[in-house]
């Protein structure tokens, strides 16, 4: 696991940033909006956390927005076309998106694909196999037929804290989704997985430096396989959570989704250079990226003059990541040339 | 006939009750009648003191993606929200994704806004956030494309009768024969139904012996439409007339008619009637379209607002949502000088 002062600055910095909105934009500190944030970015989270798997590789993964399509549209398929009942369907879409995920790994690993070209390649294969397998192009009518399963729509539940701890007379705390729990719940997976299995440190070894850890026999190629598969899972969870939320899926379900969830990762401070970062900081990342969003939105700003904000604090964030990988360099040179 | 069209049959049937309606509320509006009445003296007015108690309203319109409908409407919905003076209004643009128009819903509510306009992109991935709107009672008005949740209101374009109108023209300038194919909308979106079915039943009505080739999607994109266009002239050398289910889709079909030295050859309609479109049929490279006056559109879907937002009407007090389908005319090198450049958009 690698700690860095850059993880506290990241969370004073979400802090502050929600100070201000706070403070100057109308309605902003308020419970329903708190609410909005959690169900809003919480798949966001979800997703960013998957990216940062092949980005700890020094890898990428393109195709996580077409996943999250490939992943709704199997689930819409199943439920609309095959009425199959929903506790088949929720493993059925995250084997799909996981053996998606797994599909890229094995591109990159058996044919030897640069991570950005073989997703690139996925994913307009993936969206294309989207709309080859829609339901909603086969039979029109269904496109305009909200899903009904308890299974998959009950995913979109909130929950009341503060009733439920008896506190609400005191607080009134905003009801909980559950995706934020589903979010919570794979934070603390993949963060003890990462901190404190074999596994976990496999990956940081191998993203650090693939040869040295070829050659401590380390299974590179399984290793790459399975961050690609991690990130196809969370974006069946994303998928379902999306589903959920729509009670529909759509053909250009996730379109764009890659980005964002690039830009968290990366502005939660997991390096570009690979081996390093944790899960802390995407989660921390998609949210500060839905604060700005709402904040803005809720103070008339622009959406274009949203849009470069979110450009600016990618930019920033990589800036920094360069400065420390820079700074790291020069500390291990000047180690070795004191060692001579 | 689907059951979407024989409601479209019945709001036709209450065509004129709703634009009576629609017109008061637009008169209504442009004299400043939609401020609370005084019972007591049953006078009406935009009263001013709601403005200086800080109760200014806010009306917000989630626009489907950047584009020149949603631009005029908006320019329509200001020219009757900013007399009113108390009403604070911004558009917003949901670019394209269902998620986006999700969470501005969202954040929409919990500002406390009285009124959203709204352009969806889906109508089913919207309605459960419609309903959440009514929950917090606001009011949403939807224009254009409807959501299956029911709502306040919706202002549209005469999708299913003005597609039935444009397959009588289309097969008129073709002679009553040939083989014809629609660029159509991505599914999801009720208009995309309306627009095809009007333009099928319109064929087999007015011209059975033409028959529709290809239907495929062209997701509302001129470059989008000018791909696909080229993939069916290449399946279907004969190709008499292309049908673009909105005017983009209609001018990347005139694109590739002007490559391939089609023009007068291919008959090709849009739906719309933006000023694009009217250009390009002035000069003589478009055949038609059907124009709807969407600065219109907009004046009455804010007159609806204004109303709602009073807290004269309800939104609640509306048993059934309310349905206005705008007048429109299919326009050809004949008719497209009567349409006025205060008109266009």
């Amino acid at each position: 696991m690698q700690r860095r002062p850059a993880s506290i600055a990241l969370l004073a910095f979400f802090l502050v940033t929600v100070g201000l909105f706070c403070l100057f934009a109308p309605n902003f500190a308020t419970t329903s909006n708190f609410e909005n944030l959690m169900s809003g970015f919480s798949f966001v989270a979800i997703l960013a956390m998957g990216q940062s798997f092949p980005i700890l590789l020094r890898g990428i993964d393109l195709s996580i927005g077409a996943m999250v399509a490939l992943a709704g549209m199997v689930a819409f398929d199943l439920t609309m076309l095959f009425h199959v009942p929903g506790y088949l369907i929720l493993p059925l879409v995250l084997i799909a998106a996981t053996g998606a995920g797994a599909i890229n790994g094995i591109l990159i690993v058996y044919l030897r694909l640069q991570p950005f070209i073989a997703t690139l390649a996925t994913l307009a294969a993936y969206r294309g196999v989207v709309y080859a397998i829609s339901g909603r192009l086969l039979i029109p009518k269904l496109a305009t037929t909200p899903i009904t399963d308890p299974w998959i729509v009950g995913i979109e539940t909130y929950f009341d804290i503060g009733g439920a701890l008896g506190i609400s007379d005191y607080v009134h705390l905003p009801w909980f989704p559950l995706s934020f729990f589903l979010m919570i719940a794979i934070f603390i997976t993949f963060q003890l997985l990462l901190l404190s299995t074999k596994l976990g440190r496999d990956i940081y070894t191998v993203g650090g430096n693939q040869e040295a850890a070829r050659l401590a026999g380390i299974n590179t190629r399984r290793i790459t396989i399975f961050t690609y598969a991690i990130s196809g899972f969370c974006a069946g969870v994303a998928a379902l959570v999306l589903v959920a939320r729509l009670t529909t899926s759509t053909e250009a379900l996730g379109t764009g989704m890659e980005l964002t969830a690039i830009s968290a990762a990366v502005i939660g401070g997991v390096s570009l250079q690979g081996g390093i970062g944790s899960m802390f900081g995407p989660v921390i990342g998609a949210f500060l990226l839905g604060v700005v969003l709402i904040g803005l939105t809720l103070l008339g700003a622009s959406q274009y003059v949203q849009q470069i904000l979110t450009g600016a604090i990618l930019l920033a964030a990589v800036c920094y990541d360069r400065y420390l990988v820079v700074q790291r360099q020069r500390r291990a040179a000047a180690n070795v040339g004191a060692n001579t | 006939m689907t059951e979407e069209i024989k409601n479209t049959t019945n709001d036709r049937r209450h065509f004129l009750k709703n634009i009576a309606l629609g017109s008061a509320a637009i008169g209504g509006a442009a004299m400043g009648l939609f401020g609370n009445s005084d019972p007591s003296t049953g006078l009406f007015g935009v009263q001013k003191a709601n403005a200086a108690d800080d109760a200014r309203l806010k009306m917000a319109f989630i626009k489907y993606a950047t584009d020149t409908v949603s631009s005029a409407w908006s320019k329509g919905i200001e020219d009757v929200l900013t007399p009113q003076q108390i009403v604070d209004y911004k558009l917003l643009d949901g670019q394209g994704k269902a998620e986006v128009q999700v969470s501005l819903m969202d954040t929409l509510i919990s500002d406390g806004n009285s009124v959203i306009f709204l352009q969806p992109v889906d109508s089913v991935a919207l309605a459960p956030s419609i309903q959440k709107a009514k929950r917090a009672g606001i009011s949403v008005i939807t224009l254009n494309i409807d959501a299956t949740e029911a709502h306040a209101a919706h202002v549209e374009m005469n999708h299913y009768f003005g597609a039935m109108d444009i397959a009588k023209a289309m097969g008129d300038a073709m002679g009553g024969k040939g083989d014809v194919a629609i660029l159509n909308a991505p599914p999801g979106i009720i208009i995309r139904d309306l627009r095809t079915n009007g333009f099928v039943d319109g064929m087999k009505k007015h011209h059975p012996e033409i028959k529709i080739v290809a239907d495929q999607v062209a997701e509302w994109s001129r470059k989008k439409a000018q791909d696909v266009l080229a993939t069916i002239l290449a399946a279907n050398p004969k190709l008499g007339g292309v049908y673009g289910v909105n005017d983009a889709m209609a001018l990347g079909a005139v694109d590739v008619a002007k490559d391939k030295g089609l023009i007068g050859k291919l008959v090709i309609f849009g739906n719309d009637g933006e000023t694009g479109a009217l250009e390009s049929i002035a000069a003589g490279e478009l055949t038609g379209t059907q124009f709807t006056d969407v600065h219109q559109q907009g004046r009455f879907a804010a007159s609806a607002a204004v109303v709602l937002a009073s807290g004269m009407v309800p939104a609640t007090a509306f048993k059934k949502q309310g349905h206005l389908l705008m007048p429109y005319v299919i326009a050809t090198k004949d008719t497209v000088g009567q349409i006025t450049p205060a008109q266009r958009w």
